[in-house]
């Protein structure tokens, strides 16, 4: 924050194309963003990083007119003082943002998708002069080097590296000259490495004829590679904002991560827990090849940024999602394609990541909810005990500390957290010998954070075998015995005992290959942890 | 469709918003007094002022919103054309016709409460009716044999309405509505277009005769619709159908077969659909091809507009006879009344659309609110 404002030095020369100051936004009695402030120049590549929940997206979504920032945040456009709230203001003509998702239409052609922002162009009775619009659509894709692109071709079809471009090409399709700002918002999820480089120089290209460009990414080694300047943000705060010259991905590291480490590491497992569940060469859409071995009453975490594979290994053991290969074994029995009914049935439940989507059922009541996994106890003589299902309903309500305690509410009408209760509360009834948890405390509010990970906790103290996926690194640190950090679909370091800290799991997930075997070591940590207390 | 919206009716199933339109009685006065202490969540969310005590919630205007309308239909009628509406024959001739629609009505609930549609149901009708008189008039089957192979024939329909949605993976509407458009051609094909007659008496008995003054099917209408509540209600198998029905992914993940599910009610509204079809034969005497189509709408509209009563937001086995019986009641005052022969069918139509659109359509509910607050200042 003001480190940054009161270091000109290390701003390149000129004026800044976006100035942002003194932008702060909280959620409820959460800071998500504070007192932040950016810079953005033309023809340069700004990276803006910073862990899950430092207030990255806030940010983004503050420059695209999504939230409101509170009174005092400031903002410059070439200069000149502009309302940071008014949406309709003639600046926010010139942000252009391309999210995640691309947000194109898979099923239309390449022309239409670009058609779809910029409008056709018609002739006589509103007919489509499609010899114009090719050769439009042609220009624009020429802008970011897609050359050779069948338009007519369904944007499905296309590279992913290609619908990345064509989404680029339409953000900026009425730009006359390239003088705004880009906002890429994590671009190189969903590609390879040859891709991320033909997307880079496409960037690289547009940097140069003015765009100021803010590329925003997990991957260190990429900011490092197309960025000219860096902002850090942590814990809503802006840490750092300087060039990128002379800093390495470990630097970088130290800055994203709180120096005080508040986590103890953990003693480590006892060793004679028995093996309970073996996975043996398990292949999805993301992972590739993974092995290993879930132990009685241990809690094994698996890290990664998304698209790593952490977020398919929970479905892919529970049997919701297909595997490419690979077995499960369980009780000496080997399964190649699991399915969740039987699943459960061997005593293997999964609380999914994506709460609406998956788990809620709209409609439903909590008992109904609650009790839907395991109806046969309650079932006589073919009919659902209403009393007996009421009274159980209320112990787990008791149990996962369910509010309001009743029994009748429809789950959709809870909040996240207590949604959230009600679905490990269903899996739990279900007596699971393993427990795979997807994210189990994303969404929810800081109390019932609590309460899901010491749920958890004693369940595991009780013998149960618990896998959790998480994006959040403390959670992980928090909650397991050893932690599993996957990248580009591999297992790439394991964690244990005192090595298990947030910042040495984030350096295993963030970094390069070469860099995590001397990162996550204690030694490298602490001195870490002198570069950053260093001025 | 209704089935997304279903998840928000459910929030707001304390607001008491009238679900019919034309009864000419009041609404339920303002919501929006004070909330009783402890009822209302700590966060605010979904928590609504709860006026009505236990024991009386039931009878809310909002869960029997068609009894009501009923009953304001009845008084209506009652003034209106009082020597042909009020009298006994009136009533078993609304149940004894209805029976048949109330029987496809209650297996339609089936697949609805799963998530899946059945366009083909009203063809299959037809189909059960035709068959069953061309082996009873033309070949000369038993009866009983007729009438197991007719059922049977129609139940085999709907297991392959059932394959083609979860085997094949095609989506409900698309699959139904193709094998309904086979069915009316196969119901040509059989009857040559024509009626087949010669049904015998014992055939016809099925459902002419009657019991305590009321006729047979009005009592198969009532054993299967106990039935249907007591599986979708009471038995685990219907815990699971609505939990298909309200987020197949998440009854998935929790342990469901929701394939299986889909395809036993697609099965088991063809069985209906049979029996139905083989008790229209029998009440006309004669095996018709085109009695089925005409079972299309006063079914669906059953099936939704008995969504907004008893149970709201689920489609549910009462509340569905319930509408059922509503609406033939209102279509029969209107023709005692001399309405002309088009205003049934126009009756029906606006019913469905406000009933459902006051009970489900978003923008309506939010007029109503807004008048309300109107009305209760604070």
């Amino acid at each position: 924050m003001r480190d940054c404002a009161e270091a000109p030095a290390n701003s390149p020369p000129g004026e800044a194309l976006l100035r942002l100051a003194g932008v702060s936004k909280s959620f409820g009695s959460q800071r998500a963003l504070d007192e932040a402030s950016l810079e953005l120049h033309a023809g340069e590549v700004c990276a803006l990083i910073g862990e899950n929940g430092s207030g990255k997206s806030t940010l983004i979504k503050i420059l695209s007119g999504f939230h409101r920032a509170e009174d005092g945040g400031q903002a410059w456009f070439r200069g000149d003082r502009v309302p940071l709230d008014d949406h309709s203001h003639q600046w926010r003509q010139h942000m252009r943002f391309v999210h995640q998702d691309l947000g194109l239409i898979p099923n239309m052609s390449v022309l239409d998708n670009l058609a779809l922002t910029a409008g056709y162009q018609t002739g006589v009775g509103g007919r489509i002069r499609w010899r114009a619009e090719a050769a439009r659509a042609r220009r624009m894709l020429a802008r970011v080097g897609l050359e050779g692109v069948d338009l007519s071709a369904p944007v499905q079809a296309l590279a992913p590296v290609e619908r990345t471009l064509v989404a680029i090409a339409r953000a900026i399709v009425d730009w006359r000259d390239e003088s705004g700002v880009l906002i890429l918002d994590e671009p190189t999820t969903a590609l390879s490495r040859p891709e991320v480089a033909r997307l880079f120089s496409a960037i690289r290209e547009l940097a140069a004829r003015g765009t100021a460009v803010l590329f925003v990414s997990h991957r260190l080694e990429e900011a490092l590679e197309i960025a000219d300047r860096v902002v850090v943000l942590r814990d809503g705060r802006v840490v750092a904002a300087r060039p990128l010259a002379g800093l390495d991905e470990r630097s970088l590291l130290a800055m994203m991560v709180d120096a005080s480490d508040p986590t103890p590491g953990r003693p480590a497992p006892a060793s004679d827990r028995r093996p309970l569940l073996e996975v043996r060469g398990l292949s999805g859409r993301r992972t590739e090849g993974l092995s290993f071995t879930l132990h009685r009453g241990e809690i094994l975490g698996f890290a990664g940024v998304s698209g790593s594979g952490r977020e398919e290994i929970a479905d892919l053991i529970f049997g919701s999602s297909r595997a490419r290969c690979g077995e499960i074994v369980m009780d000496g029995k080997p399964t190649a394609r699991p399915a969740p009914a039987s699943s459960l049935a061997r005593g293997i439940a999964l609380v999914p990541a994506d709460r609406v989507q998956r788990s809620v059922i709209p409609g439903f009541t909590v008992r109904e909810s609650l009790t839907l996994a395991n109806l046969a106890p309650l079932t006589k003589a073919g009919m659902i005990d209403r009393a007996a299902e009421r009274r159980e309903t209320l112990e787990w309500i008791g149990r996962v500390g369910l509010a309001p305690a009743d029994p009748d509410r429809p789950v959709a009408a809870l909040s996240g957290g207590n949604q959230q209760k009600s679905v490990l509360a269903r899996c739990l009834r279900t007596s699971p010998r393993v427990l795979l948890l997807d994210e189990p405390v994303q969404g929810v509010d800081v109390a019932a954070r609590r309460r899901i990970l010491t749920l958890i906790k004693r369940c595991a103290a009780a013998g149960t075998a618990v896998l959790v996926c998480a994006s959040d690194a403390h959670d992980l640190a928090d909650l397991c015995d050893r932690v599993l950090v996957m990248r580009h679909g591999r297992a790439v370091a394991e964690l244990t005992g005192t090595e298990l800290r947030p910042r040495a799991i984030l350096a295993a997930a963030l970094a390069s290959e070469r860099h995590t075997h001397e990162i996550v070591s204690e030694r490298q940590a602490r001195a870490l942890a002198q570069t950053e207390a260093l001025p | 469709m209704s089935l997304e919206q279903r998840s928000e009716e459910l929030k707001l199933h304390d607001t008491g918003a009238p679900a019919a339109p034309d009864t000419g009685a009041p609404a339920e006065p303002d919501t929006s007094a004070p909330a009783e202490p402890g009822t209302a969540a700590p966060s605010g969310q979904g928590a609504r002022p709860r006026r009505w005590p236990g024991s009386m919630r039931a009878l809310r205007f909002s869960n029997f919103s068609a009894l009501y309308v009923g009953a304001g239909l009845f008084a209506l009628f009652s003034l209106w054309v009082p020597d042909t509406f009020l009298r006994t024959s009136t009533f078993t001739t609304i149940l004894s016709e209805q029976a048949i629609t109330g029987i496809v009505a209650v297996g339609l609930v089936l697949p609805f409460a799963a998530g899946a549609f059945d366009l083909s149901f009203a063809y299959n009708v037809g189909f059960g009716s035709i068959l069953v008189a061309w082996m009873i008039g033309d070949h000369g089957f038993p009866v009983w044999a007729a009438v197991v192979l007719a059922v049977a024939a129609c139940t085999a329909i709907g297991a392959i309405n059932g394959a083609l949605v979860t085997v094949v993976g095609i989506n409900s509407v698309i699959a139904t509505l193709g094998v309904g458009s086979c069915l009316s051609a196969a119901t040509n094909w059989v009857s040559g277009g024509n009626q087949i007659i010669g049904l015998s008496n014992a055939f016809q008995s099925i459902a002419d005769d009657s019991l305590l003054g009321i006729s047979l099917p009005v009592y198969y209408l009532l054993a299967l619709a106990l039935i249907a509540w007591f599986a979708l209600e009471h038995n685990p198998w219907g815990r699971r159908v609505y939990a298909v029905g309200g987020n197949r992914e998440a009854a998935r993940l929790a342990g469901i077969r929701a394939d299986r599910i889909v395809f036993t009610t697609l099965t088991l509204v063809g069985a209906a659909a049979g029996f139905a079809g083989v008790l229209v034969s029998a009440q006309i005497g004669a095996g018709d091809p085109s009695v089925g189509p005409p079972y299309l709408l006063p079914a669906f509209a059953g099936v939704f507009l008995g969504s907004t009563q008893i149970h709201r937001g689920r489609f549910n086995v009462w509340g569905t006879v319930v509408a059922v019986l509503v609406l033939a009641m209102g279509v029969k005052g209107l023709q005692l009344a001399g309405a002309p022969f088009w205003l049934p069918d126009m009756f029906n139509g606006v019913a469905l659309i406000v009933a459902v659109g006051i009970s489900q359509g978003e923008h309506v509910r939010q007029f109503l609110a807004r008048l309300r607050r109107l009305r209760a200042p604070d």
